[in-house]
């Protein structure tokens, strides 16, 4: 199957996955998607994106030393220098509920959990999960509906672990940065080519009308019947296990609404790259599709709400193609030894560079009167600072992009020690026209992201 | 307040006197049916008596409500109430306290008959309480199918063994197994892909493939050391030498291995491409494509340089997963005679190909200014001597191999996928109008796993009838029929019923069907077959010789290879093999042969405990394992070849068990080098069943980083444990790994760490000393009640699909005092959890009206 302008059927949404496969290797990505129409004139969407990478940062190769709009470029941010226009470092916020609080060990699990819901997360190995919900799927439940796809969430792990993922924490919490509920943590899709065939379809181009009617009426019985069965199934179930129906009917309801919103909206798609094979072998190139997916489904406007895992919190990934064969987790408990903080800040510098390829990216895809990055807030961070200490304050936080053009980016930002983390949330959500009173802690907005 | 006579308030003392007689006077006569019913000699030894001192004197320096070191206040426990309210927390201070890991050892010592009065106090208030908990047997929540059964149970429906899971997004774990009903969550994502993969196994189950276009992946090896480094490449592994090295190539470090699923039965083409040369003036060599172990094909690279070459063959495979492997047949075999191998090529050493452009070397341009001539000359000289170095015998690799295909494959549906489903029992299309009704109550019987009713079967009927009367024929009725099955909640949740009218709390037997089904998917993380199925018709599952049957029959099935890969992978965690990345300048023997074959090794290690009904401890140091020639020289033990696995005896003090085996040394390991931390945690966990707690905040784990190669590891950690805090756990976990330091991080033998003589002695915080691996065995052997209740409580939790709770002691005591009493074999164990109250029992809920 080779993409060559053909349009997709928005009927073709939910065909069966995997029965053609690009053969050659994916070619750069070409901006071509169709722009939407459905936009109302003079007003582009604000998107959502978030970035997640494990186990802290170097934060003397991450601060810069001066604030405003004179901040210099350090070894971790470099990479991001030619968007200094349009970036915004936050120094000074705090994820006050990734720390033990009682709790004991943990951090890692903590961190990664806590980092976007703002609530701490309930120690248990998994009989009693329990977070709250993150910003981006405040966001989703808001704003989701004038989309395909209320959110997307991705991740580039391709291992399974085993044994527990950190003491006396259920895997759930570093697996999952989007939470739909407390309960209901979004698992990331990590094979790119997953990603393509949910966004676009298999693309049955092939199908005749009458086929294609035929397998509406097929799948509509399809969901019927689950829905008559769910039913009967309900009435008979204690709590524990209703949640589980629960979130069953959920996932069913979100597909209905998915098809009705494919058969309103105009979107005629074509998928600007080929169909991915599956995960790439080197993990930049793996990072940097997963980056492309994202861009495009920003650009046809099928979703507006994206998180990106870049190893799971206290991933122990090694990476010798850097020069850094130390396992990333083992070495940011680095003790201050320089040896060792070089090594980390190499793995630091290195993500920077791939999130620059996304900023890049978005910053050269039109849209509307501007460009994607004029009309996307890119939130890019850990949930640690010092990893060694496993410190949860002066978290290393960037923002990039204009929102809707009222954020004021080409700065370096103070804030008081422990302000929290989901204050900057509360404003991001604010530019989405998504006004909740609190997220987890927050305590107020963020002052001094839309004036100068 | 009688306990507080420091009040020194002589008017107040006055004043609660009386009270205190008169408290006395109440209490007494409590007090002594207490010690009636509690055998002699408690009403000396009380918590206030000798606990709470006790905790006092020896405990709140650091345990108190200030400092709450390890987030534990003993000063919060003021009375024995708190030891029910509390039992965790109390289970682990009894066993820290009779361990002797507390206090930690920097500290004195508490006096040990007080000691003793503390914890016999302890141990009699979990047994008093004990004798009065209510047998439980909890309360599973709805499993949702993790991929693994979902997966096998496709294959046992429908025929189809296309493994549609491997797409879905991770499942999360709790209490260290994937299969744990509270955590298993679904998204709106994985149900996009149940329904997806659910109209895909229907057509393919009932039409076969329909359009199986040939798909192209390739293989590349996950792991593999820069070949652009500076230097001649690690050549041939040291313990082979150019004449006596394995012939197959499959152990060099030119091969290339992988596993790849075939989706059909099929013909597939496999392009395998090179990268750099043999030296020259070689003979041409062969390069083979491996199936499962066996040459398939093999094709002459003939070329004098064949770098970047791309062979294509042709070839059948059977669908399913298979382990391909690519290698240079004899590669050592017909290089210049110069190279002193076996069959030398006598063909001419052609000169050296020039480099840089046209017939004589590098032509300077017209007008080159004297710098850029000097340049020339000098990369002139380079190349000449490039040219002059001895290329080295094992240059060639394989750079990756694509997989197309398939290209011919069987068209229909399968005999087993026919058999499953079309049961009518006549010829394809001469269906009558009984045959929908036939069809699809036995599919929704198998796919719910319990009988159906006739409106649920009618239901379906209906479906059928509906396509057909849109024009369509019988075939897509039941098609669409069984994607609606499969994409149901009956089928894609594992849901236990509580019967009607039971009171709330109250405990009842599970039913047949869920018996049977609970049964397969812990035996075989699939749904029950006809067998179990019919047996819970009749309602004789229970019986204790159908039940022994059963379970003998069902171990011995193949399918409990899924026991093996699900439960063994992720007790063990050898599945963490599949993403270990060992540092390859460390470690350059490492490939995915490698890799693969470790993991190979303590799977059929397992598996043979599971078909043989070997004891369990086994595990700990059974005293043979199954090699092929790859880990037997990485084991350094003779006389294994060739890339067939078979079972050796082990001897001697290297090998027994899996302790020593490389896929645990391994996945206890660092990128780079070895962490007797990590191995002592890894015994702990799931040897001992005594993890230990996380490491304080603000304590920087000492041992992140080997940075000075003159103090060795031990040395470090002594340091470390100098630290009172740090010592309570690292006095545990530090001996236990330091008696595996004798293997590297790849789980190769070694006698020296760098410059370092490697010291495996140690002394456990129990005062047992030990000298090397084997003689740590024999003390963990020796504790092989320990052991057994371990894996009596991993087993159980896995079995059941939640945590093992406080109330569950009991039961796993009981199991494995059972396991003990039947020379701890595999089958005991099994069949004691089968027939255990939290497996055969469940808990009505209690908020149901």
């Amino acid at each position: 199957m080779i993409v060559t302008g053909k349009c997709l059927s928005r009927r073709t949404l939910l065909r069966g996955v995997g029965t053609a496969i690009a053969l050659p290797m994916l070619d750069a990505m070409i901006p071509a998607c169709a722009a939407p129409s459905r936009v109302k004139a003079g007003k582009m969407p604000v998107r959502l994106s978030v970035a997640y990478v494990p186990n802290g940062m170097v934060m003397d190769n991450w601060t810069p030393k001066s604030v405003g709009t004179d901040f210099e470029f350090t070894p971790i941010l470099r990479p991001l220098e030619p968007f200094r226009e349009q970036m915004m470092v936050l120094s000074g916020l705090a994820l006050h509920n990734g720390n033990e609080l009682g709790d004991g060990g943990g951090d890692h699990a903590r961190a990664g959990g806590s980092f976007l819901t703002g609530v701490h997360p309930r120690k248990t190995m998994g009989a009693d999960i329990h977070n709250g919900i993150s910003v981006d799927q405040v966001a989703a439940q808001a704003i989701g509906g004038e989309t395909r796809f209320p959110s997307i969430e991705l991740g580039c792990d391709d291992m399974r672990t085993t044994g527990n993922c950190d003491t006396g924490y259920s895997c759930a919490y570093t697996n999952s940065l989007a939470w739909r509920t407390p309960t209901t943590p979004l698992p990331p899709e990590n094979n790119p080519r997953a990603v393509f065939e949910r966004l676009f379809g298999s693309l049955d181009t092939n199908l005749d009308p009458a086929a294609r009617a035929e397998l509406t009426v097929e799948r509509k019985s399809v969901l019927d019947y689950v829905n008559e069965r769910t039913a009967k199934l309900v009435g008979k179930l204690g709590p524990a296990d209703r949640h589980k129906i629960d979130e069953y009917l959920f996932a069913i309801r979100e597909i209905e609404k998915r098809i009705e919103r494919a058969e309103q909206d105009s979107l005629e798609l074509t998928p600007t790259i080929e169909k991915p094979d599956g995960i790439p072998i080197a993990y930049a190139d793996h990072v940097k599709l997963m980056y492309d997916l994202q861009v495009i489904a920003f650009q046809a406007d099928l979703t507006r709400v994206s998180t990106l895992i870049y190893a799971r919190e206290a991933s122990p990934k090694t990476y010798p193609e850097i020069g850094v064969p130390d396992g990333h987790h083992p070495i940011s408990h680095h003790r201050n030894d320089p040896v060792n903080l070089a090594k980390l800040s190499k793995i630091n510098v290195f993500h920077a560079e791939l999130f620059s390829h996304f900023i890049a990216k978005l910053a050269a895809t039109p849209d509307g009167d501007g460009t994607l990055l004029d009309h996307s807030m890119v939130l890019y961070g850990s949930g640690l600072s010092d990893s060694n200490r496993h410190i949860h304050e002066n978290l290393p936080i960037l923002v990039l992009g204009r929102g809707d053009g009222s954020l004021k980016p080409g700065r370096h930002i103070k804030y008081e020690k422990e302000t929290p983390l989901t204050n900057l949330f509360l404003t991001l959500l604010d530019r989405m026209g998504v006004h909740p009173e609190t997220l987890g802690d927050s305590n107020g907005k963020l002052e001094h992201l839309t004036d100068l | 307040m009688n306990s507080k006579p420091q009040t020194g308030k002589f008017a107040a003392q006055r004043w609660f006197a009386p009270l205190i007689v008169l408290i006395t006077f109440l209490v007494l006569p409590l007090l002594f049916n207490a010690w009636q019913a509690s055998g002699q000699g408690r009403e000396t030894n009380t918590f206030a008596g000798s606990v709470q001192p006790f905790l006092a004197k020896n405990c709140y320096g650091c345990h108190n409500s200030s400092l709450k070191s390890g987030g534990l206040d003993l000063q919060s426990f003021k009375s024995a109430a708190s030891v029910a309210e509390f039992r965790e927390t109390w289970e682990k201070i009894l066993k820290k306290v009779e361990a002797g890991e507390m206090p930690p050892p920097a500290m004195p010592r508490p006096d040990e008959v007080q000691l003793r009065a503390a914890t016999s106090w302890i141990e009699g208030e979990f047994k008093r309480l004990d004798a009065h908990v209510k047998p439980d047997p909890g309360r599973v929540t709805a499993r949702r199918l993790n991929r693994d059964e979902y997966n096998n149970t496709i294959r046992d429906l429908t025929g189809v063994d296309f493994q549609p899971a491997n797409d879905f997004p991770q499942d999360d774990s709790g209490y260290g197994f994937d299969n744990n009903g509270d955590v298993l969550s679904l998204s709106p994502v994985l149900m996009e892909k149940y329904l997806a993969a659910a109209e895909k196994v229907a057509r393919l189950a009932v039409f076969g493939h329909e359009q199986l276009k040939p798909t192209m992946v390739r293989h590349q090896p996950t792991l593999r050391r820069r070949l652009e480094k500076a230097g001649p490449p690690v050549t041939i592994p040291p313990q082979y030498t150019l004449t006596n090295y394995d012939f197959t190539g499959l152990g060099q470090p030119s091969a290339l291995h992988f596993k790849h699923f075939f989706p059909a039965d099929g013909e597939y083409s496999f392009r395998m491409t090179t990268y750099r040369n043999r030296p020259r003036g070689s003979d041409p060599v062969e390069m083979a494509l491996w199936v499962d172990g066996k040459v398939a094909k093999t094709v002459q690279l003939d070329q004098i340089e064949p770098e970047g070459e791309t062979r294509e063959v042709r070839t059948t495979v059977p669908a399913g997963e298979r382990w391909v492997a690519v290698s240079f047949l004899r590669q050592f075999d017909g290089l210049p005679a110069s190279y002193g191998g076996l069959n030398p090529s006598t063909r001419p050493v052609p000169a050296a190909p020039a480099r840089g452009g046209g017939g004589g070397g590098l032509q300077p341009p017209p007008n080159a200014t004297p710098e850029e001539l000097a340049q020339l000359q000098k990369r002139a000289a380079a190349a000449a001597g490039r040219s002059r170095q001895a290329e080295p015998a094992d240059a060639i690799v394989l750079n990756w191999v694509e997989v197309v295909g398939p290209f011919e494959y069987a068209k229909g549906p399968s005999d087993e996928s026919r058999r499953k489903i079309m049961i009518c029992g006549h010829a394809p299309g001469a269906h009558n109008a009984a045959c929908a009704r036939k069809i699809m109550s036995n599919l929704a019987r198998r796919a719910y796993r319990r009988p159906v009713t006739a409106p649920e079967v009618d239901r379906l009927v209906e479906l059928v009838a509906d396509t057909q009367k849109r024009g369509h024929s019988l075939e897509d009725g039941v098609s669409l029929a069984l994607e609606a099955l499969l994409v149901s909640p009956d089928f894609l949740f594992r849901v236990e019923r509580d019967p009607d009218n039971l009171a709330p709390g109250a405990s009842h037997p599970i039913s047949q069907y869920e018996l049977a089904t609970r049964l397969s998917y812990f035996l075989w993380s699939s749904m029950p077959d006809d067998e179990l199925l019919h047996l819970a018709d009749q309602g004789a599952l229970r019986g204790p010789a159908v039940l022994d049957a059963q379970v003998r029959r069902m171990l011995k099935d193949p399918k409990s290879k899924a026991l093996v890969d699900n439960f063994g992978g992720q007790w063990l965690q050898f599945r963490n093999l599949e993403s270990v990345k060992p540092d390859l300048d460390a470690f350059p023997d490492f490939e995915d042969y490698l890799r693969m074959s470790m993991q190979q090794e303590t799977e059929m290690f397992f598996a043979n405990i599971i078909h043989e009904d070997r004891s369990i401890l086994d595990f700990i140091d059974g005293k043979y394992t199954f090699l092929n020639e790859r880990l037997a020289t990485l084991y350094h033990i003779p006389g294994v070849k060739g890339p067939e696995f078979r079972k050796v005896e082990l001897s001697g003090d290297e090998r027994s068990g899996v302790l020593t085996q490389a896929s645990i040394l391994t996945v206890s390991s660092y990128a780079n080098r070895t962490s007797p931390v990590l191995r002592g945690k890894w015994i702990l966990e799931n040897i001992l069943n005594t993890p230990p707690p996380p490491p304080p905040p603000n304590v920087p784990a000492l041992e992140a980083s080997a940075s000075d190669a003159t103090v060795s590891l031990r040395q470090m950690l002594e340091k470390h444990r100098a630290n009172a805090v740090c010592a309570s756990c690292h006095s545990r976990m530090d001996p236990l790994g330091f008696a595996l330091e004798n293997y590297d991080a790849i789980g190769a033998w070694r006698t020296q760490d760098g410059n370092v003589q490697i010291d495996s002695t140690g002394t456990l915080p129990s005062g047992k000393s030990f000298h090397g691996p084997q003689e740590l065995k024999a003390i963990l052997r020796s504790q092989s009640g320990q052991f057994t209740e371990c894996m009596t409580e991993k087993l159980l939790t896995y079995a059941i699909g939640r945590g093992v709770e406080p109330y569950d002691q009991k039961t796993v005591k009981t199991i494995a005092g059972q396991v003990e009493a039947n020379q701890y074999r595999f089958s005991a164990l099994v069949l004691e959890i089968v027939k255990s109250l939290p497996f055969q029992m469940r808990r009505a809920d209690r908020g149901k009206t």
